[in-house]
């Protein structure tokens, strides 16, 4: 017990101290999760929606395709990913492994599944009669579908909710993509694997913190815009 | 002599492996009130939804103004801001009263002022003045249905279809909408209306069809 209090207070003058590298992680693992659940969103909402209210030839195949991804292991993404982008790969001359670009586009597939699947949910779970109001109001087919995007902005808010926490909590795939770079691709994530490995466990507590700190402050955020926008 | 604004010919819809609706030749003529009489499951929803051009026949011919519906995206979005159906449990839309009554005005690219004015106008006569920032997912079935109403005149269609406009609303509420509804027969609004009530044709003039198991039984 005494251990635990100990690593706490040392967690806590860490995180009020401001050090460099507990900064250097929060601020990249923002922005790479920040960008990649940006990304994530731009694809996968429209990609749920078009799936949703489409009746196409291969729809059960993308269905079951989407459910499988969302139960893809991280590192396997990130292994696929890492087979693209490393030197070998269809990527290799651009030279993203092991920068937060590379990162970002390993987080994006992890994310986008999760976004695209609680938004195909969140379709299937609309009224049906808002795209033919919307029809018969004068919409084109597009406009009814950023009306029913609107009606269901709720579920839209959870699959980037879920998507957003995915990819904040992701260690395996940060790592093999972005390897770990002190001040460069090391995340909050990454951190506190290295750290406690090494021994640092109030190094690792105090991003720990952070970490749930960080997703608390999404989270409230989200559910305040939610709140508001009910009221 | 009236002229023809819809005319359908060998018309066929099917559901799975239901038929919902076989109409060898049918004529809407503009200006006139028809009214769908017909048992649950005749076909009568099918026919507004045709009619709508929001369900696509499988077979048959079906004009619009003369004009055969070639049912492209483009001849579509052009159709259905001439037509408008009012469903039978109409769906308001999550916001206020005055977005969902504007909602058409703005797909038809009219400014918000001018959309405010002809919502206000409309509110007015179905008898809802004054709920313009209102909840309309918090009103009561009545007042959803005048609303609903309300944002289905306000585009100004040439053809309005309604789908059981009088079912479940209070005696208010029915009084008013059948009163809207001959106001704008009278204007040459054409309107096309399912009903159960037989009696509508001693209260208003009115083309009676009738539908059995998707088919036409008489016209009147």
């Amino acid at each position: 017990m005494g251990f635990i209090a100990e690593s706490l207070r040392k967690a806590v003058l860490l995180i009020v101290s401001g050090s460099s590298d507990v900064v250097s992680a929060v601020s990249t693992s923002l922005v790479v999760s920040g960008s990649s659940i940006v990304l994530a969103s731009l694809v996968g909402i429209p990609a749920g929606i078009g799936i949703g209210t489409g009746e196409f030839p291969l729809k059960r195949v993308l269905l079951t395709l989407l459910n499988t991804l969302m139960a893809m292991p991280t590192v396997v993404v990130g292994l696929l990913v890492y087979a693209v982008i490393s030197r070998q790969g269809v990527l290799g001359s651009w030279n993203l492994l092991f920068t937060p670009t590379g990162m970002i586009l390993g987080l994006t597939l992890l994310a986008l599944p999760i976004v695209a699947n609680y938004s195909l949910s969140a379709v299937k779970g609309a009224d049906p009669r808002i795209v033919p109001t919307a029809l018969t109001l004068g919409a084109t087919r597009f406009q009814s579908l950023l009306q029913l995007t609107r009606e269901i902005r709720f579920g839209i808010l959870a699959a980037i909710i879920a998507g957003f926490g995915r990819v904040i909590s992701e260690v395996g795939a940060a790592m093999m993509l972005g390897g770990n770079i002190r001040g460069y691709t090391r995340t909050m994530t990454t951190a506190i694997a290295l750290q406690t490995e090494q021994g640092e466990f109030a190094y690792g507590l105090a991003l720990g913190i952070i970490l749930m700190g960080v997703a608390l402050a999404v989270n409230a955020l989200l559910t305040y815009v939610q709140e508001k926008r009910r009221a | 002599m009236t002229s023809i604004i819809y005319e359908l010919t060998g018309v066929h819809v099917r559901f799975g492996s239901r038929v919902a609706m076989d109409i060898d030749s049918l004529i809407i003529r503009a200006g006139c009130l028809h009214v769908l009489i017909g048992p649950n499951g005749s076909g009568k929803s099918t026919l507004l939804s045709v009619l709508a051009f929001l369900v696509r026949p499988d077979r048959g011919c079906l004009t619009f103004c003369g004009s055969p519906v070639d049912w492209s995206g483009k001849q579509l979005t052009l159709l259905r801001k001439q037509v408008t159906l009012l469903h039978q449990d109409s769906y308001l839309f999550s916001s206020t009263v005055m977005t969902n009554v504007a909602f058409g005005l703005r797909m038809r690219g009219i400014d918000q002022k001018e959309a405010r004015r002809h919502v206000e106008h409309f509110l007015a006569l179905v008898g809802m003045a004054g709920f313009e920032e209102r909840d309309a997912t918090a009103l009561s079935g009545g007042e959803a249905r005048r609303v609903a109403l309300a944002r289905a005149l306000a585009c100004r269609p040439k053809v309005l279809l309604l789908d059981e406009p009088l079912a479940h609303v209070d005696q208010e509420s029915a009084e008013i909408i059948e009163k809207l509804i001959a106001t704008q027969c009278r204007a040459g609004t054409t309107i096309v209306m399912a009903s159960h009530d037989e009696q509508i044709e001693e209260r208003l003039p009115t083309r009676l069809i009738r539908l059995n198991a998707g088919r036409i039984d008489s016209v009147t």
